[in-house]
């Protein structure tokens, strides 16, 4: 633009705080800029002299210089609006007199559409348009379309009547008063007490330490579809009613429709104490002439609504009013300085706006020489995903903003629905106790609580010994329990011999009705035979977890109050001297139990006895004993989904004091099948595989963490059961895919429950739930048979589908309570108001919410959640990954805002024994993907809790990074310039020269920061340094090594150790491999792995064919590899490339073991030739390239300079290769399209990019034909472009890794794959 | 999310249901029906300690009769 701008220039200003952030915005969502466009249209009815109203355009834009402002962002990162001295006019003009009436209309608003869509340059003022558009002779519309930037809703009617002003005047403005120059507000606003209100605010949003958001997972990119609307007018009758009660409590009308919003929000959030946005005109009354400035004034400020339960609507409007009272001189306060103070960004996802603007020309009646205007429709930009807009009026009328994209039309009603519930309850009932509002209706509350609830089976009360009984008498000879190795078997008749002969023992030794036995059992059959008796005779098992230390048995043993303590003789001796008045009874060793009869003891038991007393732990102290009554245990056991021929033989693996093995025993024994007893020790993956086939078991259960685990090693162990259950902690998906794909035969159930409520309460098959492809999340299905679960609020009022509450449990297994623990149990198991008189419901402490379709999701602690990197991120799944370490104890896992407000994962480990930070991230890193391994490990004695026994993480120390990047001082002025590029992309003070990067929470989008900023300071470094030397002075030692240039060879060694046989993926279209890096370490230390490269960047001349590179590589890889069996694969083009060199080497007699595709499809129309490649290459990796060049040919250097500013890994090319990817995508496109594929043997590891694949073949259509193997297809939550981002990179490298190790096991025991 | 049950300051009742079993309930909201006040209003503690003096058998009302004791 150079001298032409300048003599243009008028003067420049800064941004007012709205402008920051819109600004901010805009250039964050360039290419989506119409959703910061306005537009109105206003239909001119009557003789229209277009000449006049186009002249007082012109004048308009003269007369207001803030109108002519263009916005640039400075070198510094600030922002000015530079006000040119001229502008032209935007202003067209259609006829579309001539169409068919019918067409007009429809013609018209496309055309208006068409402005709306089409963005503004920030850079190129006038950031406003005008359309006239002729309807008919006398009819006219008139289309403004303006960039939100510019000004605001307020600002419309006054220019509307300025414009009309200047129309009837032909454009002359000599009679008019001079506008206030907007400069006027800036130098207001630079003069206001910044600090007084930062202080101000800050006191207000104390305590708010996190976002109140109706859509947590919306992203911040509002798309680029307008929101959709649904209008609400109230009747006379309540709008009276509420202007009244806001006069009755002296509050403004805005506050009444705050408050309601409040109220809504905290039902649609499951909060008590919620922010959202509110707009206000933000004028400053002392500005003089400020009600008829055009320009932008509106702020959107947080507004905090906290409600107890207790308030009532009278003393919340009063107490709401005063703190907006404190607050109205500090409303000059941008919003992004105000989320800064609080450190929560956003701060809120809703807004409302009370639309009392000044004056309204329209009805005002001004005389336009016999013109008059109708309002057609307006459009404000919103990018809110809820925006409430209320009109004062007779009636008041409402105006719900929703984006289609996170609600449905019926999502929007309903909460309108619930926002006029709440308005009536203020209006009508102030001394109500707002809590007791209902938002839902009445159909939606028998929704939740009675339709989506466990089947009502009248099933009548039964014990757990006269069920036993039955089946013993119906089935006498049927096994009834098994040792899945050693073979011991007893019958239904056999079993209940030895069961009555030592509950006459136990009866003898004083047990009587509801006495509690301590059980000390390893497991064996004698754990069923023991269980058995106890119940027989009337008492209440008490098992002792086996890895109890002696003296927390010794405290089990007496809080139970048990005279006997059962034993078998491995734990005998940990049952001598333990000092408990218990007698030790050793089953299998007890001379006196051959005497006893093996006849029933005939003990009545009642179904409201007590059949467990199971210890799970406390938040604080000592474990609590939960009572599990007769009838709980039958009623899990005869659920219809446990009832069926899958839990007909069960492995009985869990230990004896974990409420599995209430299933695990008695789902077979109470329903005629047989339980089978795994030997004592933990199980893997191998070991469950062996004793499934041993025992012919049907069904059993495993914790999260065990299936996660087998899932990943050995996804094929489950393959002969019939079914699986899971639960414990939120389900992985991705496990459970594994293994469904692993187990064609096996069905996989996430099963919820505490033990409080006798083990499973929901229930929810996993191959129907994980057969939508789009399913993320492992739900927990519905409530077993005659279970109900509600999700309620702080209220106690049940929630609406999709928003959190907390789980409450009642009906079928809703225990006794805690075993003498009164007042525990009455604030635990408390009273039903849902259910039958006198019920009573379990409170879980679980955050879940119901689905749409009705099926429960888990939150765990949804307050928790955090974002890393953008990647939603559950501690709670961390945690899971550390604690399985055997050193830890106790880990707890936040995320932490250091000074730079940089987010971090930090890890707080209780060690049982001797462990060190480098151990437990090598563990961690080993289970989790990059971006959830914990930046920081910090060793605790024991985690701190709040009085009320939950983790108190105001407690949690800050970890000191900076102590732990202490280290030696760098010595050369390499290391100098590392170590400085290490500390400033991790936002430290220093880093030495002898600290790992990745040590201190380096990940490899840093890393990629750290070569940017070192090839900046002139050393010649890649990304791959980093991840193989690791600290600044290994690094500088090896500068230089590297005899290719920047890891461009042709073989790129990513991980060149390990033992076995090397993987080869062949690069995508651009030609480089470095994207496999993220592969690497989800592959595992033992598997080597190379990148092949494009020629192009080390010679001119590009290859002419698929096959070409195909046998250029292959002599590539036999340098590393000289004979089979070969691993390849490749993503995209490298797919057909590594397709080739696989049938190449089965021709030449070679044996291919293993070939993966990654989202690579042949016989395409790609189009090449006459698409526009630059722009897809460059959003292939993140570049939109309007951003580079408006015109859409952008240069290089722009390009290189905005990949340096990201810290792209592409900025460590010079533009040269840079041109080089742009020359091999071209190519590369055109070769895709060429090649034609022969024939394969063997199977093909296939991965789909679910998203965006509009067109494209189904891998099994499209490689099929080709393929004699299997065509194993894995979907990928993924656009083509994203599949290496490092979230579908983990999925894919996990089953990578899963197939690799699969195959290497294979060869190990029969070399057959080469054999097809 | 505070939980109706975990308010420190909190105002509640102690209900008791016609098996004997006692519950610890906010005062803001309803009682639920097959419940008597055993409590009226109180402080939470206040509230637990009253409960862990009363229900000294945890039996429902039905098993204590049944088991004939």
């Amino acid at each position: 633009m150079g001298t032409a701008v300048k003599s243009q220039l008028e003067d420049v200003w800064p941004l007012s705080p709205l402008q920051q952030g819109l600004f901010f915005h805009a250039l964050y969502d360039s290419g989506r800029g119409d959703v910061y466009t306005a537009q109105i249209a206003l239909d001119l009815v009557g003789p229209l002299d277009a000449g006049a109203l186009r002249a007082a355009a012109e004048t308009l834009l003269r007369r207001h210089a803030n109108l002519r402002a263009g916005f640039r962002q400075r070198k510094d990162g600030g922002a000015v609006q530079i006000v040119h001295r001229r502008v032209r006019l935007p202003w067209h003009e259609a006829d579309l007199s001539a169409l068919a009436p019918e067409h007009r209309e429809a013609e018209a608003r496309a055309l208006a559409e068409a402005e709306r869509l089409r963005p503004f340059d920030l850079a190129r003022p006038p950031l406003l348009r005008f359309l006239l558009i002729r309807l008919a002779p006398d009819r006219h519309r008139l289309v403004f379309t303006n960039h939100h930037i510019l000004l605001d809703g307020w600002s419309t009617p006054v220019l509307q009547t300025e414009l009309f002003a200047l129309y009837l005047a032909r454009g002359d403005d000599a009679g008019m008063p001079r506008p206030t120059p907007y400069r006027d507000y800036l130098a207001w606003l630079a003069r206001q007490d910044r600090g007084a209100a930062e202080e101000a605010w800050r006191r207000a949003l104390d305590g708010v330490d996190e976002p109140t958001l109706v859509a947590p997972d919306a992203g911040d990119d509002p798309g680029a579809a307008p929101p959709d609307r649904v209008r609400r007018l109230l009747s006379e009758d309540l709008t009276a009613a509420l202007s009244a009660r806001a006069r009755a409590h002296a509050v403004t009308l805005g506050t009444v429709l705050q408050l309601a919003w409040g109220v809504l929000l905290g039902r649609l959030t499951g909060r008590a104490d919620v922010v959202f946005g509110a707009a206000v005109s933000g004028r400053p009354p002392e500005l003089p002439g400020v009600e008829q400035m055009i320009g932008l004034f509106i702020n959107t400020l947080p507004v905090r609504v906290r409600l107890r339960p207790g308030d009532t609507a009278a003393n919340a409007l009063t107490r709401l009013q005063d703190e907006q009272t404190r607050l109205m001189a500090h409303h000059h306060l941008g919003l992004t300085d105000i989320q800064r103070l609080t450190g929560v960004a956003p701060l809120f996802d809703t807004m409302t706006v009370l639309e009392n603007y000044p004056s309204d020309p329209a009805a005002a009646g001004t005389d336009l020489g016999g013109l008059t205007l109708e309002t057609v429709d307006g459009y404000d930009a919103t990018h809110y995903p809820l925006a409430l807009a209320a009109v004062p009026g007779r009636r008041l009328s409402l105006r719900l903003d929703y984006r289609a994209a996170l609600f449905s039309a019926d999502d929007a009603a309903r909460i309108m629905d619930g926002l006029e519930r709440v308005l009536e309850a203020i209006a009508h009932r102030p001394d109500t106790p707002v809590a007791r509002v209902d938002v839902l209706d009445g159909a939606g509350r028998a929704r939740v609580l009675r339709h989506w609830q466990g089947a009502v089976t009248g099933r009548p009360q039964e014990t757990v010994t006269g069920r036993f009984a039955r089946r013993a008498a119906h089935h006498p000879d049927a096994t009834a329990v098994r040792s899945a190795d050693s073979g011991e078997a007893l019958t239904y008749a056999e079993l209940d011999a030895r069961a009555n002969r030592l509950a006459h023992r136990l009866i003898g030794l004083g047990v009587r009705r509801e006495t509690r036995v301590a059980m000390l059992l390893e497991r064996s059959v004698d754990v069923v035979v023991a269980t058995l008796a106890v119940l027989k005779a009337g008492g209440v098992c008490a098992p002792i977890h086996h890895a109890y230390p002696r003296r927390r048995v010794a405290w089990a043993v007496r809080e139970v109050r048990a005279p006997v303590l059962l034993v078998n003789t491995p734990m005998k001796d940990r049952a001598a001297d333990l000092d408990v008045p218990a007698r030790v009874l050793v089953v299998d060793d007890d001379p006196e139990l051959a005497a006893q009869p093996g006849t029933d003891p005939g003990v009545p038991v009642h179904p409201e006895q007590l059949a467990f007393v199971l210890f799970t732990s406390g938040s604080t102290g000592d474990p609590k004993g939960v009572m599990q009554r007769h009838r709980d245990v039958v009623d899990l056991a005869t659920d219809a989904l446990l009832r069926t021929p899958a839990h007909e033989r069960v492995l009985v693996h869990s230990p004896h004091a974990f409420d599995a093995s209430v299933y695990e025993m008695f789902a077979p024994l109470l329903n005629g099948g047989t339980c089978v007893v795994a030997p004592p020790g933990r199980l893997d993956g191998e070991t469950l595989e062996r004793l499934v086939a041993a025992g012919d078991v049907t069904g059993l259960f495993l914790t999260t963490t065990l299936f996660n685990l087998i899932a990943e090693e050995r996804p094929h162990a489950f393959a002969r059961l019939r079914q699986v259950l899971t639960g414990g902690e939120a389900g992985s998906p991705a496990a459970m895919r594994r293994v469904l794909a692993a187990c064609p035969d096996t069905d996989v159930a996430n099963v919820y429950g505490p033990t409080e409520a006798t083990t499973f309460t929901t229930f929810a098959d996993m191959r129907r739930a994980l057969a939508d492809p789009d399913e993320t999340t492992a739900p927990l299905g519905r409530p077993l048979d005659d279970m109900r679960l509600y999700v309620l609020d702080a209220g106690l009022r049940p929630v609406p589908p999709g928003v959190p509450g907390e789980a409450y449990i009642a009906g079928a297994g809703v225990g006794r309570g805690y075993l003498d623990r009164p007042a525990l149990t009455a604030e635990r198991f408390v009273a039903d108001p849902f259910g039958a008189p006198g019920d009573r419901m379990y409170r879980t402490g679980d955050l879940v919410r119901w689905r749409p379709d009705g099926v429960l999701e888990y939150l765990d602690r949804v307050d928790l959640q955090v974002k890393v990197r953008g990647f939603r991120v559950e501690p709670g799944e961390i945690e899971a990954a550390v604690a399985a370490h055997p050193a830890v104890a106790n880990v707890a896992v936040l995320a932490r805002a250091d000074a730079a407000g940089v987010k971090r994962l930090v890890a707080y480990v209780v060690p049982r024994e001797d462990v060190d930070e480098a151990e437990l991230r090598r563990h961690a890193a080993e289970r989790l993907p990059e971006y959830m391994v914990p930046a920081a490990f910090v060793l605790l004695d024991g985690l701190p809790t709040t009085p009320n026994g939950k983790l108190d993480r105001d407690a949690l120390p800050a970890p000191d990074y900076e102590a732990a990047a202490e280290g030696r001082a760098p010595r050369t002025p390499e290391e100098e310039v590392l170590c400085g590029a290490f500390a400033r992309v991790l936002g430290l003070e220093r880093v030495g020269a002898d600290v790992g990067f990745f040590d201190l929470g380096g990940d490899s989008i840093t890393a990629l920061k750290v070569v940017t900023l070192a090839r900046q300071a002139g050393l010649e470094l890649t990304p791959r340094d980093v991840f193989t030397h690791r600290t600044a002075e290994a690094i500088a030692r090896h500068l230089g090594d590297g005899t290719d240039r920047l890891g461009l060879e042709v073989l790129l060694p990513l991980r060149a150790g390990g033992s076995r046989p090397p993987l080869f993926l062949v690069h995508p279209a651009g030609g480089l491999a470095w994207s496999y890096l993220r592969l690497a370490r989800h592959l595992g230390p033992d598997q080597p792995l190379y990148g092949l490269q494009a020629r192009a960047f080390t010679r001119a001349e590009l290859p002419e064919s698929v096959e070409e590179m195909a046998a250029d590589y292959l002599e590539q890889i036999r340098a590393v590899q000289p004979s089979g069996p070969y691993h390849l694969g490749g993503w995209s083009l490298g797919g057909l490339v590594a397709y080739e060199m696989a049938c190449r080497l089965q021709a030449a007699g070679e044996r291919v073991a293993f070939l993966t595709l990654i989202d690579a499809y042949h016989g395409q129309d790609l189009g090449a030739g006459r698409r526009d490649v630059l722009p897809e290459l460059l959003q292939g990796i993140g570049v939109d390239v309007r951003e580079v060049a408006p015109d859409g040919r952008p240069d290089i250097d722009k390009i290189m300079a905005l990949l340096a500013d990201r810290g792209d890994a592409l900025a460590a090319l010079d533009a040269d290769d840079l041109v080089n990817v742009y020359r091999n995508y071209e190519n590369g496109v055109r070769q895709a399209e060429a090649y034609r594929p022969g024939r394969f043997r063997g199977d093909v590891v296939f991965f789909t990019a679910r998203r965006g694949r509009a067109g494209l073949p189904t891998a099994a259509d499209n490689w099929g034909p080709l393929v004699d193997g299997r065509v194993l297809d894995h979907p990928v939550d993924a656009e083509h472009h994203e599949l290496l981002e490092p979230r579908p990179a983990a999925e894919i490298g996990a089953v990578l890794a899963a197939r690799l190790a699969a195959v290497h096991a294979g060869r190990r025991r029969a070399p057959r794959w080469e054999s097809r | 999310m505070t939980n109706p049950f975990e308010d420190p300051d909190g105002a509640y009742l102690v209900l008791v249901n016609h098996e004997g079993q006692y519950s610890l309930w906010p005062s803001f909201a309803e009682v639920p029906a097959g419940w008597t006040v055993a409590k009226t209003e109180d402080t939470r503690q206040a509230c637990l300690d009253y409960i862990a003096e009363h229900w000294t058998d945890m039996r429902p009302k039905s098993l204590i009769e049944a088991m004939g004791d």
